[in-house]
């Protein structure tokens, strides 16, 4: 198997190259692009397994991009972003990114992140191969979910969220759970990685959003699928 | 002197507006319904006296020509005269001849006029006088019989008068109170009504405060400059806040990718250590340690940016503190011994998870910084209240720097020369920062048996 492609969309050059030379020493393809426009088009080119994209970027910014990328496929993206706890979070993770890094961002985390975002199997067992909740139906090993009948397109991050809450449906599984199987996180990971992704899968797989009837939230412990 | 004012000043200011205006009201009220109820009983007594006074005068006149027609007309006993006159009642008539007196009923005793008025009267003249008799206003009316050496008196009680006049004093005071009261009533609405603009300022300030920043007062053509200078101050402060916040995050933004940069090259450098003369490896060690300290720097000058530049944005969920505490400090030290109390093992409550870290992580680098470590860290919940504790042995703090050491960039006496192992300053300032922000508080104080301990109290707020 190939290594990994990377698609690394930073402004910055010197952080670019720096990163750049640590993650091929891990073992990855690196394409560098400098604005948001270069990225689209390298991706266009090349394709990616895992984008890296800056939330400031000269141009079309990050947000931009994720969105426009979303557009296009299903590929796992991760934002740098500079700050841990401003709006850019939870805008970026809106705009489709699923999983950020905060500067100042270390080759060895990122590396890290890439990983985890990359694991294709949960650390969940799986009893079926198909599981169906009502209308929605639930192909593990194919990766794909359908809603009466019709394909759902879901991102790799909230396929594997909606694996793990079925895997033991009608029990809770905290969000901090959820954060170490699906993101490799510790306890002090960020809880809005789960809550964004749970608002995407909704928005997909409920016929109400704001009255969801499959994922359901419990009060101070986590989310559970109605079994 | 001025000592002995003081306490009325103070009274003065502790006063409300309103209970100053409702005090007026009254006081005004008070004053004009009394003086209209004193002129309006002085005036109806002096009009009822007078007619009373004719009115005596009159009948007097036409008793007294009664009775000097029967005594001219045949010398018959006086008081057989007396009683021809049947009186109305609180009439009573009295004859004085030759200084004997002679009334209509046998009972009467003494004498019914002064000596004054009977002199005026026997030397030829008509009197009239007011007199107390009985404990009753009376008029007397006396008219002189000079052909007969004698003297009519006759008395007109003014009881009945007095009697209305009660009343009427009675009804004007019930009417001065109701109107006193009414008067501060009307000063209590009154005075909300000119109240009312104040409290919408007072309502939009306090949000202002409370972080609403697009908030104004409406316009009022009665407060035109206050509104005008309020609105424009406000919109001051909102660019101000807004440019302070958008500089943070430059500044962030603008500071954060060198250090990445700066990190990332570090940690290539690092990956080649072994290749290097053991100067270079120093070299490369130093930087490392360095860079770190930095990143920790520029994010600690970054969170109190943020903070200081708009109402810090919490992240509130529920979280196991128990659990917060063991893990934040294992990842900073495993051999930290942390005790949790029994009625605070599985205590959920809500707060941000990521300043709550930062909370005990800091507490941590300044025990490790200033103290040689942290020697324990405990967690008990008593009445609704968590109290975390990271204790030391270090040198302890003298009690003068006590009410300084949250402040930011305080270096106390003892803290010592600056190098790698120094803090950025900023450590416990955030602390008290994100304590205040779950409505918490901190301290320090001595450790039994030397050193320093420093407790921060957490509200336990139930999911």
């Amino acid at each position: 198997m190939s290594s990994p492609r990377v698609l690394f969309i930073e402004d910055d050059v010197n952080l670019s190259n720096m990163l750049a030379i640590s993650l091929r020493q891990e073992g990855y393809t690196v394409d560098e692009a400098a604005s948001g426009e270069d990225g689209l088009d390298t991706f266009s080119r090349n394709g990616a397994d895992v984008v890296i994209v800056d939330v400031r970027l000269p141009g079309i910014d990050g947000f931009e991009v994720t969105r426009e990328l979303r557009r296009r496929s299903q590929v796992p993206i991760t934002m740098v972003t500079a700050c841990d706890d401003s709006h850019d979070v939870v805008a970026g993770l809106e705009a489709g990114a699923d999983d950020y890094v905060a500067k100042p961002v270390g080759a060895k985390e990122l590396a890290a992140r890439i990983r985890a975002l990359l694991r294709r199997t949960s650390a969940a067992p799986l009893p079926e191969t198909i599981l169906r909740f009502g209308d929605l139906e639930i192909h593990q090993e194919a990766g794909s979910v359908f809603l009466s009948g019709q394909e759902i397109v879901l991102t790799r991050t909230e396929f594997r969220v909606l694996c793990e809450l079925a895997a033991t449906p009608g029990w809770v599984v905290s969000r901090s759970q959820l954060l170490e199987r699906v993101w490799d996180y510790d306890f002090f990971g960020d809880e809005r990685l789960v809550d964004t992704h749970i608002g995407r899968l909704r928005a997909k797989i409920e016929p109400d959003r704001s009255s969801p009837e499959l994922i359901v939230t419990v009060r101070g412990l986590g989310y559970k699928l109605q079994p | 002197m001025s000592r002995l004012w003081h306490p009325r000043r103070d009274r003065r200011r502790h006063l409300g507006l309103r209970a100053r205006a409702v005090i007026a009201f009254g006081v005004g009220a008070a004053l004009v319904s009394g003086a209209l109820a004193l002129i309006s009983f002085t005036v109806v007594r002096q009009d009822l006296l007078s007619q009373r006074q004719a009115s005596s005068l009159r009948q007097a006149y036409a008793n007294a020509r009664l009775v000097k027609a029967k005594l001219d007309g045949q010398p018959t006993d006086a008081a057989d005269v007396l009683s021809t006159l049947a009186p109305p009642s609180g009439v009573r008539s009295f004859l004085n001849v030759r200084g004997v007196w002679f009334s209509a009923s046998a009972s009467v005793g003494g004498t019914p006029a002064t000596p004054k008025l009977l002199r005026t009267v026997l030397a030829g003249n008509v009197a009239e006088q007011r007199v107390i008799v009985d404990g009753n206003p009376t008029i007397v009316v006396g008219i002189p019989f000079p052909s007969l050496g004698a003297a009519y008196i006759e008395e007109h009680s003014l009881a009945d008068i007095q009697g209305t006049l009660n009343i009427l004093a009675e009804v004007l005071a019930i009417t001065a109170v109701a109107t006193t009261l009414g008067g501060a009533l009307v000063g209590l609405w009154a005075s909300g009504r000119l109240v009312r603009p104040l409290t919408d300022v007072a309502q939009v300030a306090k949000d202002i405060a409370g972080g609403t920043l697009d908030r104004r007062l409406p316009s009022d053509p009665d407060l035109e400059p206050l509104v005008t200078s309020f609105n424009g101050m406000v919109t001051n402060l909102q660019d101000r806040i807004e440019r302070e916040e958008r500089f943070a995050s430059d500044v962030s933004h603008e500071l954060r990718s060198p250090l990445s940069t700066i990190n990332a090259s570090v940690e290539l450098l690092g990956s080649y250590r072994d290749l290097l003369p053991e100067e270079g490896k120093a070299s490369v060690d130093t930087l490392g340690c360095e860079v770190d300290r930095f990143s920790g720097m520029v994010q600690d000058l970054l969170e109190m940016s943020r903070i200081d530049a708009s109402v810090p944005d919490l992240h509130m969920s529920e979280l196991p503190l128990d659990e917060l505490v063991l893990r934040t400090v294992a990842a900073h030290d495993a051999t930290i011994p942390v005790r949790i109390s029994p009625e605070a093992t599985g205590l959920h409550t809500v707060g941000d998870k990521r300043r709550l870290q930062r909370v005990i992580a800091n507490l941590l680098d300044n025990a490790d910084i200033h103290a040689g470590g942290a020697v324990l860290v405990t967690l008990e919940c008593h009445d609704g209240l968590s109290t975390l504790a990271v204790e030391d042995e270090g040198p302890g703090i003298p009690l003068t720097d006590r009410a300084h050491i949250f402040d930011r960039f305080f270096r106390g006496a003892a803290s010592g020369r600056r190098g790698s192992t120094s803090g950025t300053g900023l450590g416990l300032a955030l602390v008290a920062e994100h304590v205040h922000a779950h409505d918490g508080t901190v301290s320090v104080e001595d450790r039994a048996g030397g050193g320093s301990r420093f407790v921060v109290v957490l509200p336990v707020t139930l999911p």
